[in-house]
């Protein structure tokens, strides 16, 4: 027997058992699952057998160990995972590992027939054949075989048959691999049919019992004609080559040679287009992979761009908000500023107003005095009593005049900086009529005028005692001025509006022209022009300070006159302490 | 009639004369004159029949014044009207006098008339009786002492122990006392709420007795006797409330 034979014959064996076991997988698979609904909460177990059935070998493997590594695990759970592992490393071709794995599994597992089938197939891969064939006996010896669906008992046969055969126990071969053969007849399963040809034919050829042997060589050569696959195809080519080369019929054995090599091309190219395919494939995933990568690179880019834009523009806000802040402060410490020049201003324009009274009125006064009192001198050395006297009371009128304009001058600066007591009152407006008039009685009575005092004893008004004694003293003072010999004055109260007392005080003295009753009206502060223009009569400093101080106790003033009849000059003052 | 007490206290030479002139011009008695804190604590410690103060704030450099007030403030005697005086009106200064209170306060130069009207309005804010001397319809406060009865600008007090009976005419009383006789402007319920309840009992439509000056009470005559021999009618209308105070003497 040449050794090429005996290689070709073990190389089918390989096949033979592929195409069996895909047979009952289907059966198989069922069975772990129906068994396997009972662990539904398992998670790990069913992520596993999942895996499993979409033939994720390295998942299960995985899964499988996670599962292991659960403490809680039952044995059951425990069977299966090594039973999922066992066919992973099987399936991956590290059947060592499997073995391991298979052994691991308890004596009462429910699939322990089908483990001890697969465990066979290990062995009889691995060239064990005896190890093999004592499992396969087991199996066959099963009861109730009939109704395992999973478990094929023609394909047990065969197995069986293979092992005898692989033992060189001939005898026993045939007993299983001729009815096997007859009955897969019966079923028509082409491939499986083929490699039981082969087998049988070995089977004589082994035993030189060439005759017997050539015909199913050659119905196995017929039956891979029907077939697409090239590797059968081949194998049986060979087989033919082989058994012709050792008939010496060497034209029919070149011929089957050629064939072989074709199949083997077609083999070899099949194998190329797949390669190729395998490549383009591997190619076009590299190349999406890298599309993927660039686009997933531009994503980052994009991203980072939109972060760098949010953060910018984050800052640019913030930097915004400051830059108002600061403005608004700005602005802010602007208008204090402002308000602050305004108000220097109007102190500068008191100042120098002080300053001009001061240097004239003030100075010419206190010049009158210093000759009238010279001439006093003078007379009372001639010991001229009735000129002393005469000349006394002038200089008492000078000095009660200088006295009233430090006053104002003193109240006018004290209302400027307001540094004086303010605080709003009820007062008896005739009290306040009679107190100020008290200081004006000689006065009146020298200048021969006629004073009457008609404010209501009742009527009671909301001010400041000392600025409304400013007030009144000022205008009083005003109409004893402008008020000749004969003139009456009369100072009286009105009560008709709902807000306001009105105090009239009335001469039939000079009177004054309407333009200059607007601008007494109307001024507001004093100016350079303005004062140059009173200084003929007077300071208007006055008329000035008590239109400041009425606006101050929330009251109104107005002037009416007529020039040549008299003056009117009207205060409104409020009735209530809150009059708004 | 007596004249008001005054205390003085002012530093300024010239102006003390003038406002002791003005006072005394106007029946005023001046108890006393102080020109400093010290003196014025003093006299004010020592006499207990003073009517009124007028405190100038600055005494010397200092605002002295306004220290005499705050320490008068603090004692437990009996609280007197004060009057401040003073030349300045700056705030701050008018600030501190005005949290003790004063009731009153005139700035300088003040004239005789301002003064005896602050005076007088000074009373008033004191014995919490407004628009008593400010109006015509009424001249007198009544305090637990005495009567102040306002005579043209000035005043002038009666000792309430001395009034005999009070006789009313419409608006006016007829206060009759052991020294004279006086007419007051003043209403009937507001005299007999004023004055003390247990003392002053109205014995008939007109007429009001200091029961402690009756003498002797003739229920059957409807006669009451009082001290300096008058004889007051007891109408029957209140007969009850002046037996009960007869038994109780």
């Amino acid at each position: 027997m040449s050794p090429k034979l005996v290689k070709s014959i073990l190389f089918f064996f390989l096949g033979i058992l592929v195409v069996y076991a895909q047979e009952e997988k289907s059966h198989f698979n069922e069975a772990i699952n129906k068994q396997i609904r009972q662990y539904k909460d398992l998670k790990l177990l069913n992520a596993t057998k999942e895996f499993y059935l979409q033939k994720e070998w390295d998942s299960v493997l995985i899964y499988s160990l996670r599962q292991l590594n659960e403490k809680t695990s039952k044995k059951e759970v425990f069977d299966f995972c090594n039973l999922f592992r066992g066919i992973s490393f099987k399936e991956k071709g590290l059947l060592k590992e499997a073995e391991n794995s298979f052994k691991l599994i308890s004596e009462d597992f429910i699939f322990n027939d089908n483990i001890n089938f697969i465990l066979a197939e290990i062995y009889l891969i691995q060239g064990q054949s005896d190890k093999a064939l004592r499992r396969y006996l087991k199996i066959e010896e099963i009861n109730n075989i009939e109704e395992r669906p999973e478990i094929n008992k023609i394909n047990i046969h065969h197995s069986i048959g293979i092992c005898y055969l692989k033992l060189r126990k001939y005898n026993e071969a045939e007993k299983y691999l001729l009815p096997t053969l007859k009955e897969l007849e019966v079923i028509g399963d082409t491939l499986t049919l083929i490699s039981a040809n082969i087998n049988t034919a070995n089977l004589y050829y082994y035993q030189y019992r060439d005759e017997e042997a050539i015909p199913y060589f050659e119905k196995s050569y017929a039956l891979a004609q029907r077939i697409n696959d090239f590797d059968k195809k081949r194998k049986v080519a060979k087989n033919m080559a082989v058994v012709e080369e050792n008939r010496g019929n060497y034209k029919a054995s070149i011929k089957y040679i050629k064939e072989y090599d074709k199949w083997k091309d077609s083999l070899n190219n099949q194998n190329k287009i797949w390669e190729v395919a395998q490549f383009e494939k591997r190619f076009a995933i590299a190349q999406k992979q890298q599309e993927v990568n660039v686009l997933k690179a531009e994503n980052r880019a994009k991203l980072a761009e939109r972060n760098g834009l949010m953060f910018s523009a984050g800052i640019l806000f913030l930097l915004l908000l400051t830059v108002t802040y600061f403005y608004r402060e700005k602005l802010k410490t602007n208008k204090v500023i402002t308000n602050q020049n305004q108000q220097l201003d109007e102190l500068n324009a008191t100042k120098d107003k002080l300053f001009s009274i001061v240097s004239h009125d003030l100075r010419s006064s206190v010049n009158s005095l210093k000759l009238s009192n010279k001439k006093l001198l003078k007379n009372l050395e001639k010991e001229n009593i009735s000129v002393v006297f005469d000349l006394l009371k002038q200089n008492s009128n000078t000095v009660g005049r200088a006295y009233n304009l430090l006053d104002n001058l003193l109240n006018w600066a004290l209302l400027q900086t307001k540094q004086s007591y303010f605080e709003i009152k009820e007062n008896h407006l005739f009290h306040v009529v009679e107190h100020v008039v008290y200081n004006y009685q000689s006065i009146i009575k020298e200048k021969d005028l006629l004073f009457k005092n008609g404010v209501s004893k009742h009527d009671r008004v909301f001010a400041d005692q000392e600025s409304l004694k400013i007030i009144l003293r000022n205008l009083l003072d005003n109409a004893i001025k402008f008020s000749q010999p004969g003139d009456s004055i009369s100072i009286y109260s009105r009560d008709v509006t709902t807000k306001y007392i009105e105090i009239i005080i009335e001469d039939t003295g000079l009177g004054i022209d309407e333009e200059t009753r607007k601008t007494l009206e109307e001024i507001k502060n004093i100016s350079v022009q303005e004062r140059k223009h009173k200084n003929i009569e007077g300071s208007g400093l006055g008329l000035q300070l008590c239109k400041s101080m009425i606006v101050k106790n929330k009251g109104k003033f107005s002037i009416e006159s007529e020039v040549g009849k008299g003056t009117k000059m009207i205060i409104f003052l409020p009735k209530t302490p809150n009059n708004e | 009639m007596n004249k008001v007490n005054v205390l003085v206290i002012e530093d300024n030479p010239i102006e003390k004369e003038s406002l002791i002139e003005v006072l005394e011009d106007n029946d005023y008695n001046i108890i006393g004159t102080a020109d400093n804190f010290k003196d014025a604590l003093s006299i004010y410690l020592n006499n207990k029949d003073i009517d009124l103060l007028i405190v100038d704030i600055f005494l010397g450099e200092h605002p002295e014044g306004i220290l005499f007030a705050e320490t008068i403030n603090q004692l437990d005697q009996t609280k007197k009207p004060f009057l401040f005086l003073t030349s300045s009106v700056d705030k701050e200064l008018f600030q501190r006098a005005k949290a003790t209170m004063p009731f009153n306060y005139m700035v300088k130069p003040f004239n005789e008339y301002e003064l005896l009207f602050s005076i007088q309005l000074a009373l008033e804010k004191f014995y919490d009786q407004k628009d008593v001397f400010t109006s015509e319809e009424e001249d007198t406060i009544v305090s637990n002492e005495y009567l102040y009865i306002q005579k043209g600008r000035s005043l002038k007090k009666v000792l309430i122990s001395e009034i005999i009976y009070i006789e009313v005419e419409g608006r006016y009383c007829n206060i009759i006392t052991e020294k004279g006789k006086f007419v007051i402007l003043i209403s009937l319920t507001k005299i007999l709420k004023l004055l003390n309840a247990k003392i002053f009992k109205r014995v008939s439509r007109n007429f009001v007795v200091n029961t402690q000056k009756i003498e002797e009470i003739f229920p059957n005559d409807q006669l009451i006797v009082l001290t300096g021999n008058y004889k007051i009618t007891l109408s029957e209308k209140y007969k009850s409330t002046i037996d009960k105070s007869i038994f109780l003497k």
